[in-house]
């Protein structure tokens, strides 16, 4: 799977939890999921589990701490799917 | 240093289902899932620890100027209000309302002034108000800043060393404490 793939598996798995409309148009690696988003924080936690489910993967603690932005997000489901 | 949090309760309700799959695993240790599942209401305990949580990462991130992180498990809180992370310990003081929760989090004894707000347009504007009365300054003079983490502090008239202010916003809800 190459990046643009995960990026737009990523944006259906994010977009229900976007308040920020503008913020979705715009996305790319730099969006942060907070402050470009408005992702509630509790949601967080959903789009972590969404990610695990999409991809069936795990998402530990030390890797879950980083994935504020689709950057990040992007990188750790990579290392973990090359740890499969 | 300090930190809140408030939860609307009505649009935490909407917003998430604390009892999704996985979801309480990712954000509660082994021990606050214990005092979670053994409460009476377990729905209002998974809301106060979590804005316990919130309260205690920003004043944490705040004293030691770090990088944002999602790291919920990483603070344990206590059923008395007491909040772990690494080797600290945080008070919290949760307001436990029908429609919202809100807590306080610090680390010292300084005085500080707190105002929980519904249906308010600009919570920057309304805590200007009440800083400009309590500093006896006028309102022109105030201003927020953020650091490079995101964590605000308020400057009177550029001059002045920065006071902590925390601001939080959920739903219909706003609240800010700073320490003045």
């Amino acid at each position: 799977m190459n990046k643009e793939q995960l990026l737009s598996k990523l944006r259906v798995i994010i977009t229900p939890y976007v308040q920020n409309e503008e913020g979705l148009q715009n996305l790319n690696e730099n969006t942060d999921f907070i402050k470009d988003l408005e992702i509630n924080s509790a949601n967080l936690v959903d789009v972590i589990l969404d990610v695990e489910d999409e991809f069936d993967i795990e998402i530990d603690n030390e890797a879950m701490e980083k994935m504020l932005t689709v950057k990040a997000s992007i990188q750790v489901i990579e290392q973990k799917l090359k740890a499969k | 240093m300090i930190g809140n949090d408030i939860v609307d309760l009505q649009v935490a309700k909407e917003q998430s289902n604390w009892q999704r799959r996985g979801w309480l695993q990712k954000i509660c240790t082994s021990a606050e899932q214990k005092d979670i599942l053994s409460s009476k209401n377990p729905e209002m305990l998974v809301w106060k620890y979590w804005s316990m949580k919130e309260a205690v990462y920003k004043a944490h991130q705040r004293r030691f100027k770090l990088s944002p992180a999602l790291n919920p498990k990483s603070f344990e809180c206590t059923l008395v209000g007491k909040v772990y992370i690494d080797n600290s310990v945080y008070k919290t003081n949760t307001e436990i309302k029908d429609t919202y929760m809100y807590t306080i989090a610090r680390i010292s004894d300084k005085d500080y002034f707190s105002s929980v707000y519904e249906n308010i347009a600009d919570i920057r504007y309304e805590a200007k108000k009440i800083i400009c009365q309590k500093l006896n300054t006028h309102i022109s003079l105030i201003c927020f800043e953020k650091d490079n983490n995101g964590v605000p502090t308020i400057r009177i008239d550029q001059k002045t060393t920065p006071i902590p202010i925390s601001i939080t916003h959920h739903g219909q809800y706003s609240a800010f404490v700073a320490l003045i």
